[in-house]
């Protein structure tokens, strides 16, 4: 037991930087179909963006086709695009393109 | 102020109870089938990865479709029945008063409801094209004019 210890805190420690390194997006997709205002409000809604915050990402979507809406850890992405969906939203995840 | 004040007419509101009647049944309906307007509204999360998006819409599928079903619930139940009958006057006006949660349920079951009409009527990108003849094109516009009023109600309140 005592000699197993350090290794597995070697080891968590290694797969903690590694994910930290890597962050995940959600992404919001445009659509022909979902208000602009209704856009600005979930943002607002849910993630608690301010009005301004909110109505960027929101014209983001419109002008460029999509936005990243979050970034971090993969399961906490899935929720938030979860919730998208929830809202009507076409929402994906993936990983952060490496800078 | 009690709540978010909805200005209606009688024929909008029977209109209501049948869309919102055939949405609940859509998403109260086999999830397993293959249909655009499900597909629309339980998309895919990883696009380039069929296995993982897969993996993810068994896991996530039937619960939201759940919840749609609950927020239609919810939006039947505030809809005055007495508000169908045929003999009284059509654009006689009916004032739904909603609570702050369900707003957000009415919020959502619109703005699905667009996108299930949206779907059958073959608006899916912003390229296509649609047929203003079709009646169904009427609806999707009203649902948009009543969604948009709903946001603007909802956020000056």
């Amino acid at each position: 037991m005592s000699l197993a210890t350090p290794d597995l805190d070697h080891d968590l420690r290694l797969d903690e930087s590694a994910t930290a390194d890597i962050p995940w997006q959600t992404v919001v997709w445009n659509d022909p179909v979902n208000l602009m205002s209704y856009v600005v409000r979930v943002f607002r809604q849910y993630f608690g963006y301010s009005l301004d915050r909110a109505t960027q990402l929101m014209l983001a979507v419109h002008h460029d086709g999509h936005a990243i809406v979050a970034e971090g850890a993969r399961e906490q992405m899935e929720l938030h695009a979860q919730a998208m969906h929830d809202y009507g939203l076409w929402a994906t995840v993936r990983k952060a393109p490496a800078a | 102020m009690s709540g978010v004040v909805l200005d209606l007419t009688r024929i909008e509101v029977a209109q209501l109870i049948d869309l919102v009647g055939q949405f609940a049944e859509l998403v109260d309906g086999a999830p397993s089938m293959e249909d655009p307007a499900i597909e629309r509204l339980t998309p895919d999360v990883y696009p380039d990865d069929a296995e993982a998006s897969r993996e993810f819409r068994a896991v996530t599928r039937s619960d939201l479709l759940r919840r749609r079903a609950s927020d239609a619930r919810a939006v039947l139940e505030g809809l005055p029945r007495d508000a169908q009958d045929p003999s009284d006057d059509a654009f006689a006006p009916v004032e739904i008063t909603l609570d702050p949660e369900h707003v957000e349920a009415w919020l959502r079951t619109l703005a699905a409801l667009r996108l299930v009409v949206a779907s059958r009527l073959g608006i899916v990108t912003e390229e296509d094209g649609y047929d203003p003849e079709d009646p169904r094109y009427g609806v999707y516009e009203w649902l948009g004019y009543r969604l948009e009023s709903l946001i603007q109600a909802a956020d000056a309140f």
